[in-house]
C-alpha cells in the first residue's frame, strides 16, 4: 500500500475536537466510529487514510518510528522529546488551537524573586546555607534545563512530575515548577506566580510530518490550507 | 602502541618527580555528583541505574573523580592519574571515552610553589615527548574577582559577574544589561511592597516552599535597599570589557596592568601582591598572559594554564580550591594541578 497514508490525532478533550475541526475546514471530513470508544476513524471518500487516536505524547512517538506519517500535537512536546526523534519530524504548519505557554513559576509570597536573575540569586543562596539544591518540578526536564541554563541558573535539581505539578512547592516536594499554562487559571488559584521573563517556549497545536515520507506525502499535504 | 609508549614517558616524569599513582573508582554515585555541582553536569554524564536503583555514572572527569576518593580514603595527597573519563558527546566529533594523564596537589600549602611544581613536571614531560616550540598561556581569575571587587556597584551585581565569570555568552549578556542599566523591575514594586508589610504581620518562620517568610523579608528588603539602578554601569562595562582584552607577554605584564589601572582611574593597589603569573618568569619560557582565560571550566579559581606546542595544545591545567569542598570536604582544601591532552600528541 504505497499510497497509504496514516495520520495521528488527539485522542479526547478539546485538542481532538479542534484537530478534527481543522480536518473538516480542509474539506476532510473525519467519520466517526458508531463504538464511541474506538481507536480507528476514516475520512470520507478518501480510503487510503486511516486515522488513528492517540495521547498526544505518543504522536510524536510514532511519528518518530514511522508508524504514523502525518499527526497533529503539540510543539512542546516535540521540543521536549530526544534529539534523535525531533530530527525525523519536521513542523509542516503551526495551527491556531492548543496555544500554551510553558513557564516558570514561583509562589507569590516569594515576593523578592520577580525575575529570573532573583532566582538564579536564591538558587544559590539555598546552595550556600543548607548545602541543598534549589528543586524544580516539571514535566518537561529537557526544556526546563536548556533553559534554566541558558539563563545562568545552575544551583538547581529536576523533580520528575507526572501531574498536579502545581501543588509540589507546598507538600514539600519541590521549591519551584514550570509548567504548560494556557489561561493562567490553575497556576493563579494554587498561589503560583510566573517570573517576567519565566516564558520559556510559546507552545501551539501542530501538524508535523515524519520527514523520511515526506515526498509520498506531498501531494496530501498540498491539498490542506 | 605509540600512545601507551608516550604515556609510560610520561608516567615516568610524574613519578621521579614525586608524584604517587592514584586510582579513583570508574562507578561515581551520580546524585551525590549532581547534589554537588549542579544539573548543568548531567548532561555530560552516562548514567545507568543500579540493581538497588541507585543512579550511578562513569566518572566524567580524573579531577573529579581523584578528589572522591581523596576525601573517602584519605590518599596521598600529591598524586598522578591514568585512565578513562567517559562524557556524553556534546557535539559531534568530540569523543565519549577520552584518555586522561595528569597530576594533582590536594591539600596544597605553599601554594606559589606547588603551581609551579605542577607546571614544572607538566613542562618537563611535554618536553620529553614534543620538540617543537613550547609556549604558555596563562591566565588567573583571582584577578578579575579583585578587578570587580574594587570596583564601585552594587554587592548583588559584583557577585553575580563573579558568578557567571566563567560561562563568556552569559556574562556578555550581563554586561549588557549592566550597560542598559536594565536591572529595574519597578512594575510590580509597589504591589510587592504592599505584600511585604502584609507578611511582616505573619509568622516568620512559616515555611512558603521551603523558605521561611523572615528569609524572604530580609532578601527583599536588601534588594530595596541595594540600589537596583546606578549610573555608573555604562564606565564598570566599559572597564570591565577592557580588562578582558588584556593579551601580553610576561615580560610586559606588570607595565600592561599598571597601564590598565592608570587608564581607568583605578585604585593603585588592586592586583597588588600579585605573584602567581610573575612566579612563572622562573620558567624562562615564552609566556604570555591573557585576562579573557579559562573561562570554560566553572572550577578554577585562580591561575590557569594551557601549554602549546607549536599550534597544538597538549596540556592545560590551574589552580581549584573550591571544588573539594563542594564535593564534601568539611574546610577548604586548595588544589592545583594539569592534564595532559594525548589526544594532541
Amino acid at each position: 500500500m504505497k499510497n497509504f497514508i496514516t495520520i495521528g490525532l488527539p485522542s479526547k478533550g478539546r485538542l481532538k475536537e479542534k484537530a478534527i475541526a481543522f480536518f473538516d475546514k480542509n474539506d476532510l471530513k473525519v467519520l466517526q466510529s458508531k463504538k464511541e470508544r474506538n481507536y480507528f476513524s476514516t475520512i470520507q471518500n478518501r480510503s487510503n487514510v486511516k486515522i488513528i487516536y492517540l495521547h498526544a505524547k505518543e504522536i510524536i512517538q510514532r511519528l518518530g518510528d514511522g508508524t504514523l506519517d502525518i499527526g497533529i500535537s503539540g510543539l512542546d512536546l516535540l521540543n521536549e522529546s530526544g534529539k534523535n526523534l525531533q530530527e525525523k519530524i519536521s513542523i509542516k504548519q503551526k495551527l491556531d488551537f492548543g496555544n500554551a505557554n510553558l513557564v516558570v513559576a514561583v509562589p507569590d509570597d516569594w515576593i523578592d524573586v520577580q525575575t529570573i536573575a532573583d532566582l538564579e540569586e536564591v538558587a544559590f543562596d539555598i546552595r550556600s546555607k543548607r548545602n541543598t539544591r534549589l528543586r524544580v518540578a516539571t514535566k518537561y526536564p529537557n526544556l526546563t534545563n536548556s533553559f534554566l541554563i541558558s539563563k545562568g541558573v545552575t544551583q538547581y535539581k529536576i523533580i520528575s512530575s507526572l501531574g498536579a505539578t502545581e501543588t509540589y512547592p507546598f507538600i514539600g516536594s519541590s521549591e519551584i515548577i514550570t509548567d504548560i499554562t494556557s489561561t493562567g487559571k490553575t497556576l493563579e488559584d494554587n498561589s503560583l506566580r510566573v517570573l517576567k521573563d519565566g516564558l520559556i517556549l510559546k507552545s501551539t497545536a501542530c501538524l508535523f510530518v515524519a520527514k523520511k515520507k515526506a515526498a509520498k506525502l506531498q501531494p496530501f499535504l498540498n491539498s490542506l490550507r | 602502541m605509540k600512545s601507551k609508549k608516550l604515556s609510560e614517558q610520561i608516567i615516568k616524569t610524574f613519578k621521579s618527580n614525586g608524584f604517587v599513582l592514584s586510582e579513583p573508582d570508574v562507578l561515581l554515585d551520580s546524585e551525590y555528583i549532581i547534589q554537588r555541582s549542579g544539573e548543568n553536569f548531567r548532561r555530560s554524564m552516562l548514567t545507568f541505574e543500579d540493581e538497588e536503583g541507585k543512579v550511578m555514572c562513569l566518572r566524567p572527569d580524573l579531577t573529579v573523580a581523584s578528589c572522591i576518593k581523596f576525601l573517602e580514603t584519605k590518599s596521598k595527597s600529591k598524586i598522578y592519574y591514568s585512565g578513562q573519563a567517559y562524557r556524553r558527546k556534546n557535539k559531534k566529533g568530540s569523543d565519549l571515552v577520552n584518555d586522561q594523564l595528569g597530576i594533582e596537589i590536594l591539600g596544597s600549602k605553599n601554594q606559589l610553589q606547588d603551581e609551579f611544581k605542577i607546571i614544572k613536571t607538566i613542562l618537563r614531560s611535554a618536553e620529553k615527548i614534543k620538540s617543537k616550540k613550547i609556549q604558555i598561556k596563562v591566565g588567573d581569575i583571582s584577578l578579575f574577582k579583585r578587578l570587580i571587587n574594587s570596583l564601585d556597584m552594587p554587592e548583588r551585581w559584583k557577585l553575580r559577574l563573579i558568578r557567571h565569570f566563567w560561562r563568556p555568552s552569559y556574562f556578555e549578556e550581563l554586561l549588557d544589561r549592566l550597560d542598559k542599566n536594565s536591572d529595574i523591575d519597578s512594575v510590580t514594586f509597589d504591589i510587592d511592597k504592599k505584600r511585604f508589610y502584609e507578611m511582616k504581620n505573619m509568622e516568620q518562620d512559616k515555611i512558603i516552599a521551603g523558605r521561611s517568610v523572615s528569609e524572604i523579608l530580609k532578601r527583599f528588603d536588601k534588594k530595596i535597599k541595594d540600589p537596583r539602578s546606578f549610573t555608573e554601569g555604562k564606565k564598570i562595562a566599559r572597564i570591565i570589557k577592557s580588562f578582558l582584552k588584556i593579551n601580553c607577554k610576561l615580560s610586559q605584564l606588570d607595565t600592561s596592568l599598571l597601564k590598565f589601572i592608570k587608564d581607568n582611574n583605578l585604585k593603585q593597589n588592586i592586583f597588588k601582591e600579585f605573584k602567581s603569573i610573575q612566579n612563572l618568569k622562573r620558567l624562562n619560557k615564552e609566556v604570555i598572559f591573557i585576562t579573557n582565560f579559562g573561562r570554560n571550566i566553572e572550577y578554577y579559581t585562580g591561575i590557569v594554564f594551557e601549554i602549546y606546542s607549536g599550534q597544538k595544545e597538549i596540556a592545560r591545567g590551574g589552580r581549584y580550591d573550591d571544588l573539594l569542598k563542594s564535593l564534601g570536604a568539611k574546610k577548604n582544601i586548595p588544589a592545583v594541578g594539569a592534564a595532559i591532552n594525548l589526544n594532541n600528541i
